[in-house]
């Protein structure tokens, strides 16, 4: 870089080093320059030439290999606390919506025709309906238990990996207990599947959303692995 | 004195620099030099992250603000961070008295 300052490219440095959301990148960006300049300013002070009091200032902020895994971590934990906000608002709202279509294009589920419906169906469904506010409570008990973590010292990057497995099994779980319903119906009356396009666009949205947890947690793990 | 020495204590220090009233990070890092005598030897840029993390533990809080023209992150202690540094105080005192009671005062007499 040429003609930047010593503060400058360490700086530069260190923001090519980190890797995560782009606003608390920033942030912690520009609380480190306001350090750096803070300590060339008091070098400078006490009679450092400008480029000596930015190096000396440099110098005490630390080797980056020694400074990056600490805001990477932070970096990573962010990224943990979005991710896990996200599950906790998305998952919820998703399934409203698809029970506002649900009742008002489809109403009450009717019976299957000729059978009763077996109890393994019953148990499945029920179990389906519940799960978005399983995974709403899951996600608002890890962001609880990130911060009891945080106490103990537990680092931003044990807890990215943490949160990207409550993400992952949330969403696994939910996708496989939607199959299950899927399939439990596709057997019991293949018909009741082909549902009125809102409700359909409204079971897609929900895949959807899976989709895009999944890559929020395949991120996490990455930022964390750092 | 080493940062590996330091890791440890590391939160507990930040915390009482800040129960005097609320510092923004380079101010944290002084306060921590001048009330060692210069003892504390780590790279400032390690301290940033453990605020944050004192953060996410919900021990401090901080905000953007101007201190002296300039924009700076100022860091204040909360109820819980009030209360994890009196925990650190009365846990130190206990481990400083057990551990003069076995290395002050000198050798040891020998034993009959």
């Amino acid at each position: 870089m040429a003609g930047a300052s010593v503060i400058d490219s360490y700086v530069g440095e260190l923001d090519g080093r980190l890797r995560g959301p782009a606003a608390a990148k920033a942030d912690l960006l520009a609380e480190a320059r306001d350090s750096l300049d803070d300590a060339a300013e008091r070098h400078r002070d006490h009679g450092l030439s400008a480029e000596e009091a930015e190096r000396r200032a440099v110098e005490e902020f630390g080797p980056l290999t020694a400074v990056v895994p600490g805001y990477q971590g932070e970096l990573a934990a962010a990224h943990a606390a979005t991710m896990l906000r996200t599950l906790m608002v998305l998952i919820p709202l998703t399934n409203v919506v698809w029970e506002l279509n649900r009742m008002f294009w489809i109403g009450p589920w009717p019976s299957f025709p000729g059978t009763p419906t077996p109890a393994w169906y019953k148990v499945v469904s029920q179990a389906n309906g519940y799960v978005p506010w399983v995974i709403t409570a899951g996600a608002a008990g890890s962001l609880l238990v990130g911060r009891l973590l945080s106490r103990r010292g537990v680092g931003g990057m044990a807890l990215g990996r943490l949160a990207a497995a409550v993400a992952v099994t949330c969403v696994g779980f939910a996708i496989v207990l939607n199959l299950a319903v899927i399939t439990g119906t596709a057997v019991l009356d293949a018909p009741r599947l082909l549902m009125p396009a809102p409700v359909m666009a409204a079971t897609l949205l929900f895949y959807v959303v899976f989709f895009r947890v999944g890559l929020l947690a395949k991120r996490c793990l990455a930022l964390s692995a750092v | 004195m080493k940062s590996d020495a330091l890791r440890g204590h590391l939160d507990a220090l930040l915390l009482a620099t800040l129960d005097g009233g609320a510092l923004h990070g380079y101010a944290i890092i002084e306060a921590l030099q001048r009330r060692s005598g210069g003892a504390l030897d780590l790279p400032t840029g390690t301290v940033y992250p453990a605020l944050r993390r004192l953060e996410r533990a919900g021990h401090v809080a901080s905000e953007w603000s101007t201190v002296a023209g300039r924009r700076r992150r100022t860091y204040r202690l909360t109820g819980a961070g009030q209360r994890a540094l009196s925990d650190e105080r009365a846990a130190w005192r206990e481990f400083t008295v057990a551990i003069e009671g076995v290395l002050g005062g000198g050798p040891w007499p020998e034993q009959a």
